[in-house]
């Protein structure tokens, strides 16, 4: 047998029951002094708490408070930033362990309604209805509902972007035309601008068609599930929204067939294209000199009218998690980012604008940041926001599916969207009921 | 026979064994890393693959049979994506076997230049998948790609090479077979390097033809090696992510979803864990084919 030859044979013998005992004291006075400075170190005694944020320019402005949150009020503030294809999944799996790993937490509003069902997410409207500083008021009733579900408020809005239209002026003024008011107009416009050798217009053919199909069945008077969770993507007005969507590829750039949402703006500030609808969160880059090469060309106005007056909301939302350890300073670390007094320093560090009042009607703001007055939005039109459904990413995905089919000429319209009203029944029937 | 096995070679096969196991035992620490990193979690897919785990939904899980795997057989996306898969496969072996023996009996030819040669063509191979899916992504760039730029020196129209299934498909695949090509040329080089030369001096003496020095003596010396390959690469295949990932996430729509990314969409996009596991299963057992005749064909190539 292989024997170690450095083992000192007198070790065994000097382990004796006195040694033993002290030992055994040694580990239970540590086990007890780490208990008590576990306690110790609990984050509401210490004032800590753990924001997890999704890479994004809300996710850095908010970051550069930190050290001036962190000296006003002596709460440390712990950062853990988790990219976006994989945040909300960490997130739920969080939630379900309800280990209480985070005390802030941003995520997308697309995924209010899973956690909403999860009763992940702490209701704010107790600390809103005391809040002077965030003063909910200042928002619009639609903004003010952006982060409700069930009629609570599961999380605060951390950028207002609706989906609106973008033009070039340059380009415009040259051809006399106006920003459209209707889609025909849109399309019209799209064409004079093609026929002067510039591309008419951009929106993402690519894998994130579902955006602007939904937003335009939406405009064009459909829905795409009715209150009993039946789909309803192939009424007429789907139809013809689909028809739209495809007419757009022939006033389009090549590249947009493939385009995903990112590509699309880098597109349009890049190249020589009339206008192109998407969220107004993009605006960043129309600011970012590497990106917009067209500075001083680019103009914004509201998302063209169908046959419903509709607006496409979205944007982050941020909010405390059910099992957040130390929701007080959380709230305190929200209010003070995404206060009333910080909001002007918040949209200057970066971030998409959010809705407030106060933001979109100050006239220096919007001198500097003319896309603000799209954040206004009108009592008379319909917000529309991501569908508010778990089962969302595959409803998507078999809806990206069949639009696809039917811009690639393969299907035509009628029969795919049959083909994918039948496809979804059983995906919503999946959806657990509230 | 009872004299025979009770001799001096069943005597030196105690003996090696004896002598192997204190090496043995320093193999232990692997086995335990093996079972805790691909053992224990192969079983626990297996496992959820018969419970309903869904991500977003705080229920908790129970025990629903082999239903998962109904579903999943049922669902046309399985068989449209495993079809999908077969495609890459096939196309992708008859581009890179055959220009990887090629380039290898270039290679071999020892002609002048070939160090800085082979050095070159390896290259590829030490990238990484999404770095190379990143710049291809961009030369096949409809509006900016240098692909259709140099289409437009010829006054040829612009092509929208990840805008349809098939053009798609034949990116994936030159991405792929960009990478993967001189990894086959290193290997069959191996193989013609073990080749004794005096085999092909005798052929020459025959009289033979290098045509027929190539179907009759080269070809049927590096079979084992090619069948190696072949079971490789069909494995990589049907693993095939990152760089499909990056080049088209699947699309247009689902033109270019493998079993692998879709097995990753139910997982990670619709966030069920246990129809995803299910799928893995399924992808594991078309495998197991392969992972045998590659055994197969690797003591061939011993």
């Amino acid at each position: 047998m292989w024997e170690n030859p450095h083992m000192d044979m007198k070790g065994p013998a000097v382990l004796n029951s006195k040694t033993i005992r002290s030992f055994a004291g040694l580990v239970t006075a540590s086990l007890l002094l780490a208990a008590c400075s576990s306690g110790g170190s609990d984050s509401e005694a210490s004032g800590e708490i753990n924001v997890f944020l999704i890479p994004s320019p809300s996710s850095t402005a908010i970051q550069s408070f930190i050290p001036d949150f962190e000296k006003e009020t002596g709460i440390k503030v712990n950062v853990s930033e988790t990219p976006y294809g994989e945040a909300h999944q960490k997130q739920l799996l969080s939630y379900q362990q309800k280990a209480g790993a985070y005390d802030v937490a941003q995520f997308d509003n697309s995924f209010l309604m899973p956690f909403c069902q999860a009763k992940a997410m702490k209701p704010l409207d107790e600390y809103l209805s005391e809040s002077s500083e965030y003063d909910i008021a200042d928002f619009s009733q639609s903004q003010q509902d952006y982060g409700k579900c069930n009629g609570e408020t599961l999380g605060l809005t951390l950028s207002t972007e609706p989906m609106i239209q973008w033009y070039r002026t340059d380009i415009y003024e040259k051809l006399g035309l106006k920003p459209a008011t209707t889609w025909d107009e849109y399309y019209e416009n799209a064409k004079k601008v093609q026929a002067s050798g510039a591309e008419g217009q951009i929106v993402g053919f690519g894998p994130n068609v579902s955006w602007w199909w939904m937003t335009l069945v939406w405009s064009f008077g459909g829905s795409l599930y009715d209150d009993n969770l039946n789909p309803t993507v192939n009424t007429k007005e789907a139809i013809a929204a689909t028809d739209y969507l495809k007419k757009l590829i022939s006033v389009s750039p090549k590249g947009a067939l493939t385009a995903n949402s990112d590509e699309v703006t880098s597109k349009f500030l890049g190249e020589n294209i009339g206008a192109m609808i998407n969220y107004s969160g993009y605006y960043g880059s129309v600011l970012d000199k590497t990106i917009n090469k067209n500075e001083g060309k680019i103009g914004t106005a509201p998302l063209p009218v169908g046959a419903a007056d509709i607006t496409h909301l979205a944007g982050w939302n941020i909010g405390v998690p059910a099992d957040a350890k130390n929701p007080t300073a959380a709230w305190k670390f929200l209010e003070y980012v995404l206060g009333k007094t910080n909001a002007k320093r918040y949209l200057e560090s970066g971030a998409a604008a959010i809705g407030r009042k106060s933001i979109t009607t100050d006239s220096d703001l919007l001198a500097k940041f003319p896309y603000l007055a799209q954040l206004e939005i009108p009592a008379s039109s319909r917000v529309e926001r991501y569908p508010q459904i778990a089962v969302w990413p595959e409803f998507e995905v078999a809806a990206i599916e069949a639009v696809t089919q039917v811009l690639a000429g393969k299907q035509k319209t009628q029969p795919a969207l049959d083909t994918l009203n039948e496809k979804l029944k059983p995906i919503l029937a999946k959806e657990p009921k509230s | 026979m009872v004299t025979k096995l009770s001799g001096p070679r069943a005597t030196s096969k105690r003996s090696k064994g004896k002598n192997l196991r204190p090496v043995a035992h320093f193999t232990v620490p692997t086995w335990i890393f093996l079972f805790l990193t691909i053992l224990i979690p192969f079983i626990y897919g297996i496992y959820i693959s018969f419970l309903n785990i869904n991500l977003a939904s705080f229920l908790p899980a129970s025990f629903i049979g082999f239903d998962n795997y109904l579903n999943v057989l049922r669902a046309p996306e399985t068989w449209s994506t495993f079809q999908i898969t077969l495609v890459i496969t096939v196309f992708g072996l008859l581009v890179q076997i055959p220009l990887g023996i090629i380039l290898a009996l270039a290679l071999h030819e020892n002609l002048r230049g070939t160090k800085i040669f082979r050095s070159i063509l390896i290259t590829p191979m030490l990238l990484t998948p999404v770095a190379v899916g990143l710049t291809y992504r961009f030369m096949f760039d409809t509006d900016l790609g240098v692909l259709n730029w140099m289409l437009g020196l010829l006054n040829i129209e612009k092509v929208n090479w990840l805008g349809s299934q098939t053009s798609a498909l034949f990116a994936i695949i030159i991405v792929d077979s960009w990478q993967s090509i001189p990894f086959v040329m290193l290997l069959v080089l191996a193989a013609l390097t073990a080749i004794s030369p005096s085999l092909y001096e005798a052929a020459r003496v025959d009289g033979a033809s290098s045509s027929q020095i190539f179907r009759n003596l080269t070809l049927p010396l590096i079979t084992p090696t090619l069948l190696v390959i072949t079971m490789i690469k069909i494995m990589d295949f049907l693993k095939l992510f990152d760089t499909l990932f990056i080049l088209t996430r699947g699309g247009p729509g689902n033109a270019t979803t493998t079993l692998g990314l879709w097995t990753y969409k139910t997982g990670f996009i619709f966030l069920e864990l246990s129809r995803a596991a299910a799928l893995g299963v399924i992808v594991a057992i078309i495998s197991l084919p392969v992972y045998f005749l590659w055994r197969k064909a690797s003591k061939g190539v011993r």
